[in-house]
């Protein structure tokens, strides 16, 4: 970059947050970051950004980073030597492995972190261990969307780009709040109904982004299948179904058409008007060119990824997905959740989405990261909380890279129970989190702003990241404390000087990103991958003729309606759903050290509908108690009519929050745990006010 | 000796940087004159990022350094002002060097008013600006309108009503008026500007007004101060300068320009506000009714400068916690910078929810200045 005076340098980077891959300048002034000033150079946002972006190096120099390594020696913990902990953490996972096998490991990585460390951190469980138990937080956000759109479309990931919504006629957010969880993809509808562009936000609640609706269709929590079902029945029924895709482009149309029959009205299951069912389902269908947005009220369900593929077969029924303005995309939570995946940690492929069970594969990769040939285990790692459902009995030792499992996962009662049964844990973060406690390592790492690497945004699109300033103390890139860890079990192929070697050894054994160099993605723009060869220019729009499945074809499949593993009853008589808001960040490590969000938002909350707080006799801002079968949370009421009586809805960014009452019932087909869906009561606190 | 009111050509008698620079260098070889002879300890100027549509300013204390500054970026739209304040606080009580376009000097006369910078320790280089044009929206301009790939650019610029490009393989001029029309082209604030040659600088410079054997290879300066003055007479002494009246018929030039500028203006003016003056209310109630409360639009006001206690007093109107925004958050802003609105639409052009806040704020001074007099604190411009 050419500002070379020490005293105002502007380092041009990605967003830390969620998964739009916002550009921004880190200010730099003697060393220390100073603020943050538009990057308008930037495609993706143009300059502009959300509070969490405007915040986001706030947290950077905070006095409580990790600065050294630290060790837990009798039930305390005290500072250590690198070569100290290294060596421990060596030790221990070698003792384990040998004496319980590769199951009994489990590495975990977050999606907050850059590709490069995911990637290390799958290549040490693979390479060092012979272990497919390497997976990452998308398991609890958009694994349903890896699992559903990869068998609807041949690819988990979004088809089209964020911008690209300026291209369609209708535009369908459907669980997805995207004003407050993806505030610059907000950005691009709120464009777009500047332009004239129909909206439609399909949600149980009123959010932030139901205001900018044309069209709001409250259904009920969870009812997807049933409600798309019933809009492809009429399509169908209509004669609306674009025939001509579907017999040049699709297969299964037959088996969804039967599924459907039984949906004509539903109304008693999803709670929408049949006329409104009808209106919605032709203006899906007629639209020129219709777009469908989801998120994580899609996927944090037992039926996810049935959820997922329902969007998929609405996409394919009308001829919606290959051309410019159509699509169905996801918008991916994290800041590199696509990213995380990409790199192959994740239980049942390497790298690209290569398949662990694929011989082929397996000789490939060994070959690549010179191993004996065989080494590599075919079967399906276990996943996120099943690793930890599983500790203590099979699982013996985890590593944590950047997770806050006592706060994410669900149902935190239960994960504390189940990390103290460890025999051995490690955790390696930038803050001292809630999860630290059951640590035997204690691991400083660096953040976005003191590292150079890359994240991959939610339209495929890989960004740079660039290193600003040094990390604090003795705290050591995520990928270099990994090679740490390679060396000195005496592993080779880790010995990595620097972010870009990480990605030219992930490339060498990437063919769909093999042609996404460093050099590529210095102009913001950048590559959205596939991108096979370093002349590929790569691929905003997917499936473009022709489906990324091995026989081309998209697949409608027919998908009955299931009701959530936990419903409201007599005991339990109200529903929770939960997600974000816009102020905070996961679990707040980084957003709650910025003073503005800090203030927004101290304290967690729980929205209640206008009836039924005056039933319990509920006054705003009342500090009111909620509990599920599975542990209690006090939240201040926020009473309106935003949410539906006898449903709740409270974001999960607090310790003893939201995930104190969680469900850990997964969905069977990607693991997905049921966050959004759970079964509570709601109380008055005596003498509270 | 030079005194205020002069006008004169310039241009360097560095012939390294002449050919580096545009129009004579006189901007550049001022700037370095000024840190060479301690006029000024540091120079706030721009440089090019990534690409010519990437500014990004850089605070310099060698003038070796300097020369990476010349030439214009008529796709930067960075205002500079509130930049000294924020990340050069170690320059505070020292001086300054900055070159300013409209919005930047005006930016620096209200913060000035505010006590937060002090002028007498800058010092400011005006440059003629007819208007910029948002990097992205310039890209997809070149590509849509031009039908050019916006990466083989290697030269822009905005000259006799024009947005003129050189790439690789051909040059290509179409008329501002067009671009505009068809909704390209520069920044609605700056349609509205008429703060072209910036007069409360030390000294104005530019390219308008430069005619004959000097076309093209000299700068056109007006010296707006004492403190000009005496740079200039400096920099003529050094012999790092050359100068020479300007040619009567070129001054003539120049107001030709700035008053077929200042027409234009008027006709944005006249479009924008007329547009939304029957539906002024409703319209600042529904566009500001999306406010995500990213506080851009404070961050990047050179008019608004937060109290260090705002969390901690008691809240009235606006509530901690909600989007869209209270309707008090925007109108406390608007009553706020309602004399002081500079229209640098660094607000508007940051706001992620497309409210169009610099129009707002720009037609309410408008308004105001048309009606009211006096006021506290009169700006020495008017805008």
């Amino acid at each position: 970059m050419a500002s070379s005076t020490s005293t105002l340098k502007y380092v041009p980077t990605t967003c830390p947050y969620c998964g739009v891959g916002c550009g921004l300048n880190l200010v730099v002034n003697d060393g220390k970051l100073v603020g943050v000033e538009p990057y308008k150079r930037s495609p993706i946002n143009e300059g502009k950004l959300c509070p969490k972006g405007m915040t986001c190096w706030e947290h950077v120099h905070s006095p409580d980073r990790l600065t050294r390594p630290k060790i837990k020696k009798n039930g305390k913990f005290v500072d250590a030597t690198w070569d100290e902990a290294i060596d421990l953490i060596a030790k221990k996972f070698s003792e384990i492995s040998k004496k319980n096998g590769p199951k009994a490991l489990g590495f975990q990585t977050s999606c907050r972190t850059v590709n490069e460390d995911c990637y290390a951190l799958q290549k040490l469980a693979r390479v060092g261990f012979q272990t497919n138990n390497v997976d990452n937080c998308a398991r609890i956000c958009h694994g349903p969307s890896v699992a559903g759109l990869s068998l609807s479309f041949g690819s988990g990931a979004a088809t089209n780009p964020f911008e690209d919504v300026l291209n369609s006629d209708l535009i369908v957010m459907w669980g997805s709040n995207a004003v407050e969880a993806h505030p610059l993809a907000g950005r691009r509808v709120m464009q777009a109904k500047k332009k004239g562009i129909p909206i439609v936000v399909v949600d149980p609640r009123y959010s932030t982004t139901a205001r900018l609706a044309d069209k709001w269709i409250r259904f009920n929590p969870s009812t997807h299948i049933a409600l798309a079902n019933s809009m492809m029945y009429w399509i169908i029924k209509e004669g609306l179904q674009n025939t001509a895709f579907i017999n040049e482009r699709t297969k299964g149309f037959d088996d969804l058409k039967k599924t459907v029959e039984k949906y004509a009205d539903c109304e008693e299951i999803h709670g929408v008007p049949l006329e409104t069912v009808k209106s919605f389902a032709r203006q899906y269908a007629r639209a020129k060119n219709a777009v469908i947005i989801y998120c994580l009220g899609i996927t944090e369900l037992t039926t996810g990824t049935d959820n997922v593929r329902s969007m998929g077969n609405l996409a394919l029924l009308t001829g919606n997905v290959g051309r410019p303005g159509v699509g169905v995309n996801p918008l991916r939570g994290q800041n590199n959740v696509q990213g995380a995946c990409d790199m192959g940690a994740y239980p049942n492929v390497y790298s690209g989405y290569q398949a662990c069970s694929v011989a082929d594969n397996r000789a490939k990769m060994e070959k690549a990261w010179g191993m004996k040939e065989g080494s590599l285990p075919d079967w399906y790692g276990s996943t996120l909380t099943e690793q930890v459902n599983d500790a203590g009995s099979v699982v013996k030792a985890m590593y944590f890279l950047g997770l806050n499992p006592v706060v994410s996962y669900p149902d935190s009662n239960h994960v504390k129970k189940q990390l103290e049964k460890l025999d051995f844990c490690v955790f390696q973060d930038i803050f001292w989190t809630e999860s630290c406690e059951y640590a035997d390592v204690v691991l400083p790492g660096t953040c976005f702003a003191e590292k150079d690497g890359t994240f991959t945004s939610g339209e495929r699109r890989v960004n740079r990241v660039r290193k600003a300033v040094d990390g604090p103390g003795e705290s050591k890139y995520d990928w270099e404390i990994i090679g740490m860890v390679a060396k000195k079990m005496g592993l080779k192929g880790f010995e990595w000087k620097t972010a870009k070697d990480v990605w030219d050894d992930m490339r060498a054994c990437t063919p769909n990103m093999f042609g996404v160099t460093y050099e590529k993605m210095e102009k913001p723009e950048s590559i959205h991958w596939p991108c096979p060869t370093v002349e590929h220019p790569g691929t905003p729009i997917l499936h473009i003729g022709k489906f990324s499945a091995a026989d081309g074809k998209g697949t409608m499949f027919g998908l009955e309606y299931r009701q959530p593993a936990e419903v409201a009853d007599a005991e339990y008589p109200y529903t929770l759903m939960t997600g974000r808001v816009i102020f905070h960040y996961h679990t707040r490590t980084q957003t709650d050290r910025a003073a503005q969000l800090h203030y927004e938002v101290p304290e967690n909350y729980v929205q209640i509908n206008t009836i039924d707080a005056k039933k319990l006799g509920i006054k705003e801002n009342e500090k009111i108690k909620v509990t599920s079968r599975r542990g209690e949370s006090l939240a201040l009421a926020r009473i309106s009519e935003d949410v539906a009586p006898k449903v709740l809805y409270m974001a999960m960014h607090f310790a003893g929050g939201a995930n104190n009452l969680t469900n850990t019932a997964l969905d069977p087909l990607s693991k997905m745990p049921e966050l959004k869906h759970c079964a509570v009561r709601v109380e008055k606190i005596a003498g509270a006010k | 000796m030079a005194k205020k009111g002069d006008m004169l050509y310039a241009w360097t008698n560095d012939a390294g940087l002449l050919k580096k620079a545009e129009c004579g260098g006189a901007v550049t070889e001022l700037l370095k004159y000024a840190l060479e002879s301690k006029t000024v300890d540091a120079v706030l100027a721009v440089t090019r990022g990534v690409d010519l549509y990437d500014a990004i300013p850089v605070l310099v204390t060698d003038s070796k350094e300097l020369d990476k500054c010349a030439g214009s970026l008529h796709c930067g739209t960075i205002l500079m002002s509130k930049l000294v304040m924020e990340y050069a606080p170690k320059m505070s009580g020292k001086k300054i060097g900055m070159v300013v376009k409209g919005c930047d000097m005006m930016g620096l006369l209200e913060m000035a008013k505010r006590n937060l910078v002090n002028l007498d320790n800058i010092v400011m280089i005006g440059v003629n600006c007819g208007g910029s044009v948002s990097p992205v929206a310039a890209r997809k301009m070149i590509k849509e309108k031009f039908g050019v790939d916006p990466n083989t650019v290697t030269k822009e610029e905005i000259d006799k009503g024009q947005f003129i490009i050189e790439y690789e393989g051909g040059h290509k001029g179409i008329s501002m008026d067009e671009l505009e029309e068809a909704g390209y082209g520069r920044r609605s604030n700056c349609r509205r500007c008429k703060v072209k040659v910036p007069r409360q600088a030390d000294l104005a410079c530019g390219n308008w007004g430069v005619i004959g054997p000097k076309a093209g290879n000299a700068t056109f300066v007006e010296v707006c101060s004492e403190k000009g003055a005496k740079l200039l007479d400096g920099a003529v002494k050094a012999k790092k300068l050359a100068t020479e009246p300007a040619n009567p018929k070129g001054i003539e030039v120049r107001g030709k320009v700035e008053s077929a500028m200042f027409k234009l203006g008027d006709k944005w003016r006249k479009h924008d506000f007329e547009a939304l003056a029957p539906v002024l209310w409703d319209t600042i109630a529904k566009e500001t009714g999306r406010c995500m409360k990213c506080l851009a639009c404070i961050e990047h006001c050179p008019v608004c400068v937060t109290r260090a206690d705002q969390y901690k007093q008691p809240e009235m109107m606006v509530r901690h916690g909600f989007i869209p925004a209270d309707p008090m958050f925007h109108l406390r802003r608007f009553a706020h910078i309602s004399d002081s609105c500079i229209n640098c639409g660094q607000c508007e052009e940051c706001c992620p929810c497309e409210i169009p806040l610099a129009l707002f704020s720009h037609a309410i001074r408008t308004e105001a200045d048309r009606v009211f007099e006096p006021k506290l604190g009169k700006s020495a411009y008017s805008n």
